[in-house]
């Protein structure tokens, strides 16, 4: 696991509200199937901004951004994000 | 005429934690500034009544289909009429995507109790208005 996915697994377990534990979720399970709800999207998001001090636009404000690990992962790319290698 | 209805819930410490956790910026990327103003002002937020608020616009969501295009949260606004009743107002993405589905009005109720707040809304579909907007 590289540090971007630890960061972003992270993120899940502290505010995701999931019933189990983020950290042994694949990159594609779909988090909302996994008990993600759209208000604990938000805290996610905001979660997200303040651990890669970046600011999500509206336009990535979206139901798909939060679907899984690989999705956030790929929206985090598109703000700029460099993604370490394992 | 077509009915369509869409409810959500949401519990009310999940949003008092979350503006504990990161205060105005959490409120304002989904409340206008009007909502947080009917909400008691920034100063001193009710959670309850922003829970019920943020209850309302999923709602909205479940009954505006806007296919990949989804609004953002404060493009559904519920204000508060002149006779205290609440009310949706859409913006942007919101309003045209409800033109395009034929939106004549939509009602909405909004409660809460026992740590949740929750939202029903009903949707009055005009099908000559989605002829009028292919």
């Amino acid at each position: 696991m590289t540090d971007t996915d630890a960061t972003i697994r992270g993120v899940l377990e502290a505010l995701g509200r999931l019933p189990g534990t983020a950290l042994r979720l694949k990159d594609h399970d779909d988090l909302y199937q996994n008990g993600l709800s759209s208000h604990a999207s938000v805290n996610v998001m905001l979660g997200l901004e303040d651990a890669f001090d970046i600011e999500f636009p509206d336009s990535l404000l979206r139901r798909d951004t939060f679907q899984s690990v690989a999705s956030i992962r790929e929206a985090l790319v598109s703000l700029g994000v460099t993604v370490d290698s394992q | 005429m077509t009915i369509l209805i869409g409810i959500d819930v949401q519990p009310i410490d999940e949003v008092q934690d979350s503006i504990e956790k990161f205060g105005l910026r959490y409120v304002e990327r989904l409340f206008t500034a009007q909502e947080v103003e009917s909400c008691g002002g920034s100063s001193r937020i009710a959670a309850a009544s922003l829970a019920g608020r943020f209850a309302a616009k999923e709602a909205v969501l479940k009954i505006l289909d806007g296919g990949d295009v989804v609004p953002s949260w404060r493009e559904i606004e519920v204000r508060r009429s002149t006779k205290g009743r609440p009310e949706i107002v859409l913006h942007g993405v919101a309003a045209e995507i409800a033109q395009r589905q034929g939106v004549e009005h939509l009602s909405v109720s909004l409660s809460h109790g026992g740590g949740i707040a929750t939202a029903a809304v009903v949707a009055q579909i005009n099908e000559q208005l989605i002829r009028a907007n292919p």
